[in-house]
Order: structure tokens, then sequence, then C-alpha cells
């Protein structure tokens, strides 16, 4: 086969592969949305038929009866607090270990935190949450939110600093800039490509997390979105619609952030794992 | 004045050091209380007798470990683990660079956007969604009578012998979107000027793939090959959402069984054994992949 051919079959691969695998992730999502707008007697008689009448009251029902309001404010607040101490813990602690080697062994610490499971801390975790009386509170889960976050942030700030010429930050120093204030208005708004990436990488596991979520945060009224969700699927497991009417409420959110900002996320993504 | 320049030198020295800590501080001590003085501290609680509601721990020395040579559930659980982790790191890998492969093209700038949206999903929303497509009167069987194959119909998550592929396909839904961007990503670092050297000197697709745009990816598939390994080894949420482990132990994985033995059982001690010796395997596993993975980068 000449070079010529080859390469039109291959588009055509190409073309047949991205059509599958866009049929793949679309049925399933398809099938929520059908499921959520059909009445239930109907999807059981075919899931895939088109709604004879659009039930558009069951999202308003599964939004008030899986307090999913509560859930959002709940999670926003988590997500948010958290994202923002881990900027500034992270940027600022990458700072020194990014100037000064003899702060190696300190980075060596943070980043030993990468390759240590969740699961490894849990349990013991579990006994100082209930120690310091902190389970079933936010200030323990974003504690422990940042704490297992921070060690890919600082490696991802203190790479950056590290390609960022020192002789500015000298010269504010010398004009008689205090280090933080240095810090913060010359060093930190160079870093904002970082500081996306960062914040796109965490916002997907924090705005998502059901485990810490699962173990620290039981309390009804303390339930973030996902744990909203769990509840009311074990809660009303046989009404099919109202479940996947919340589920699609529950993900819009992060769907209209994503598509707003397609281009950071793309970016955010690679840059993390690439660097990483 | 030799003096007084060396006391201000030292001074400043001594300021750096203390502004340098500041900086540090707040990172360090959230990272040592929360996540650094728990991992070390479960060396210890894996050796102790601990029910996780009484604070008084007693030390049994290694009694947890040689439990858990005899622990059937915890061979199963293992056993369920690998499977999982090796069909998902597999799959996954090979499906998102064949797709990293197709969307190279900016015709399909849209279908990498919709091929992005399932990882966005958190586990709750996957699982209720595929829940439904795989229970008994749910989506796939419907699909299957539509086609006329209702032979095939079956109870995904409740037959034992297939819960756990159905749970592989799952995570496969999910995920493929994100080892197709980090691929993606490694092919578009590569330098336009290569590739039309190498079709300038007549090299066929499938020998510009395998000699050109492979190597020069190998950071990509390092970087996709740990990250999913990792992960399917501490899966949890979507078992735990799907199928409790079940039926019977079926989809019992590692992270399950710590959390049941610990929450339902409480045994505190015990779980907090079996999560050292998760830890072990992860460990191990990594440094060898990453040993042979980045020998293949520097080689190529």
């Amino acid at each position: 086969m000449s070079v010529k051919a080859q390469l039109l079959a291959s588009r055509l691969a190409s073309a047949l592969t991205v059509a599958l695998w866009a049929l793949f992730v679309v049925i399933p999502l398809a099938i929520m949305v059908m499921a959520a707008i059909k009445s239930p007697a109907e999807m059981a008689v075919n899931p895939f038929s088109w709604p004879q009448a659009f039930q558009w009251q069951t999202f308003q029902k599964a939004w008030e009866e899986a307090a999913l309001a509560r859930g959002i404010r709940n999670s926003l607040l988590l997500t948010s607090i958290s994202l923002l101490f881990l900027v500034l813990f992270g940027a600022s602690a990458a700072y020194p270990i990014a100037r000064r080697t003899r702060w190696a062994p300190v980075f060596y610490f943070f980043l030993a935190g990468i390759m240590v499971p969740f699961q490894l801390a849990m349990l013991p975790l579990y006994r100082l949450m209930k120690l310091f009386s902190l389970i079933n509170t936010y200030q323990g889960v974003i504690f422990i939110y940042v704490a297992v976050s921070l060690p890919m942030v600082i490696f991802l700030y203190s790479g950056f600093i590290k390609g960022i010429n020192s002789e500015l930050e000298d010269a504010a120093l010398v004009d008689g800039a205090g280090p933080f204030r240095m810090f913060w208005t010359i060093i930190f708004p160079l870093l904002k490509p970082v500081t996306s990436t960062v914040i796109i990488m965490n916002i997907m596991s924090l705005w998502n997390d059901f485990f810490i979520a699962l173990l620290f945060l039981p309390k009804k009224e303390m339930r973030t979105l996902q744990l909203s969700i769990f509840s009311f699927k074990g809660q009303y497991n046989s009404k099919l619609n109202l479940i996947m009417a919340a589920v699609i409420l529950s993900i819009l959110p992060m769907v209209i952030v994503f598509l707003a900002l397609q281009k950071q996320f793309v970016q955010g993504i690679a840059g993390g794992a690439v660097k990483g | 004045m030799g003096l007084r320049n060396a006391t201000w030198t030292n001074n400043t020295r001594l300021r750096t050091l203390i502004t340098d800590a500041l900086f540090l501080l707040p990172a360090f001590v959230v990272f040592a209380v929360f996540f650094a003085y728990p991992v070390i501290s479960s060396f210890y609680f894996s050796l102790t007798k601990w029910d996780g509601i009484n604070p008084e721990l007693k030390f049994i020395g290694l009694a947890n470990f040689q439990k858990l040579m005899g622990d059937r559930h915890f061979w199963t659980a293992l056993r369920n683990t690998f499977r999982y982790a090796i069909l998902v790191t597999v799959i996954q890998n090979v499906l998102g660079l064949i797709l990293a492969l197709a969307v190279t093209s900016k015709v399909y700038r849209g279908f990498r956007v919709l091929f992005l949206v399932p990882p966005l999903l958190s586990s709750i929303a996957i699982g209720s969604i595929w829940s439904y497509m795989y229970a008994p009167n749910g989506a796939v069987n419907s699909l299957l009578t539509l086609a006329g194959l209702e032979g095939l119909a079956q109870d995904w998550l409740g037959n034992p012998r297939l819960a756990l592929y159905s749970l592989v396909v799952a995570n496969i839904w999910k995920w493929t979107g994100m080892a197709m961007i980090i691929y993606l990503a490694g092919i578009q670092a590569i330098p336009k000027t290569i590739h039309e050297a190498a079709s300038i000197d007549g090299v066929d697709v499938w020998q510009r793939f395998r000699h050109v745009t492979f190597p020069l990816i190998a950071p990509a598939f390092t970087i996709n090959v740990v990250l999913s390994m990792i992960g399917s080894l501490k899966v949890f949420d979507i078992i735990y959402i799907m199928t409790q482990g079940g039926p019977g132990r079926a989809t019992e994985s590692i992270t399950t069984y710590i959390f049941s033995r610990a929450f339902e059982a409480n045994k505190f001690g015990y779980g907090t054994a079996i999560a050292v010796v998760m830890f072990a395997i992860i460990l191990a596993l990594s440094l060898i992949q990453l040993h042979f993975l980045t020998r293949r980068e520097v080689r190529a």
C-alpha cells in the first residue's frame, strides 16, 4: 500500500474511532437525561423512545427533596476555602524551597506525600480528628483536603519559581520592600499559569470528593453535594427519574465551569500531569 | 568595620532564615499534623489491637500481619484489586492513546471537549448512571433486546462472575478521556519538522508511530500508566456506591475491605495493618514502573 493510501486509511480509521467513542460516551449521558425527563413507567417500556411528555417538575422535586441547595452551598464553601489555602500555603512554602537549597530536606518531606496513598493515613487520622473533636466540622475537612493536596501543589509551584530570575526580587528587597510584601506583590502575580493549573487540578478532586466527606462529615446538615446525592439515592432507590434529575443538577455546575474555561482545563490537566 | 560587617551579614542571614521559616510554616504545620503524622503513626497502630472507639491501644506485635496471611477475604480483595488495576491500566492506556492519535486533527476539537465530560463527573454521578445501565431492566439489557440479543441480557452487577468487569467498563468510560488529553499534549509537543522529515523520507504510517511518535511521547506514557495504576489500586468510590463489594465478595477491593474492617467490624488496628501492606505494594509497583519507564524515556 502506498503511503498516500495509508494516510487515507488512517484518516478513515480516525473518523471511525472518534465516532464510536463518541457514541459510547454519549449513550449513557443521553440515557441519564431521558431517565430524568420521562416518567419511570415510560422509561421501563423503552429507555430510548422520545419522551411523550417532558416532566420538568421532576427537577424541581429532586432539587427540594435531595436538599441540593444546601449540598451545593456546603460544597462551594469547602471547595473554595480549601483552594484558597492551597494556593496561599502552597505558593509561599514553595518560595524558600525554590530559592535556597538548604530547604531540600523539607521539600523531600512534602514530596514523599505524593507517593503515599491516603488510605494509609485514614484510620490514624480518624482517631486524631475524634481527639480534636473535628469530625463533622468544616475546618477539620478543610485541613485534610489541604494536607492531602499540598505536596503536588508545592511541587508545581517550586518548579515554576525556579524558572523565574531572582533579580527582580533582589531589586525590590534592596528598595526596602519587606520579604512578604515583595513575595505577594511581585512574585505571586508571575505565578498565574501555575496557580490556574493548581486550581483546575484540585477543583475537580475537591468538588467531586466522596471518600473524605463520607468519613468525616456524616451529619445531615453538613453534607456535601456528593453525599446529599448519595443518601438521596439510598432513600429513593426506586425513583429513577428523581435520582437522575438530582445527578444532572449536581453535575451542571462543574460542566458549566468546564465549558467556560475549556482551554485552561485542557492546559491544567495536561500541564499538571506532564510536570508531575 | 570588619566586625560590624560580619554581624550585619549574620543578622541578614538569620533574618532570611526566619522569614523563610515563616513562609514554610503554615504548609508545614497542616501537612505534618493532618498527613505526615497519621501516616507515620499508622505503622505503630498496625501493631496494636484498637477498636476505634476506646482510646486505649493494646500492643500485639505482628499479630495483625500474621492474621492477615491466613485471611481468605484479604486475599480475595487483593486478587480483585490486581485484576481490576491491570485491566484498567492496560485498556485505558491503549484506548487513550488510540483516541489521542485519532483526535490529533483540529477537525475533532469539539469531540475532545465531549470526551473530557466523563472525567468531570463525580463518582456518585457515574455510579448512578451505570447502576441504571447495568440493572436487570436497565439500559444495557434493553439495548441488547432491541438488537435481538435477548439471550445475552444479564444482571451485570448481580452476577459474581461479571460484576468486577462491569465496574472496569464504568471506570474506563470515566477516565479514558483524561488519558487521551495527556497523550494528546505529548503528541502536540512533537515538533512539526520531525513529522515532515519522516513523511519526506517516505516512512509509512505504522513505522512513523512505532519509531517517531511513540518514543517521543514516552513521558506521557509513563505518567498515564503510573497514574491509572495507582488510581485503580486505590479504588473505593464506585465499588462502594455500586456494589458494596458484592455480590458475595466478588468486587471487594483492598480499600473497601479496610473500610469495612474498620467501620463495620471495629477492627481499626487490623484495618491499618492492611493499609500498610497496600502502601508497600503500591510503593514497590510505582518504583518498578518508574524504573523501567523512565529508562525507556532516556533511551528514546
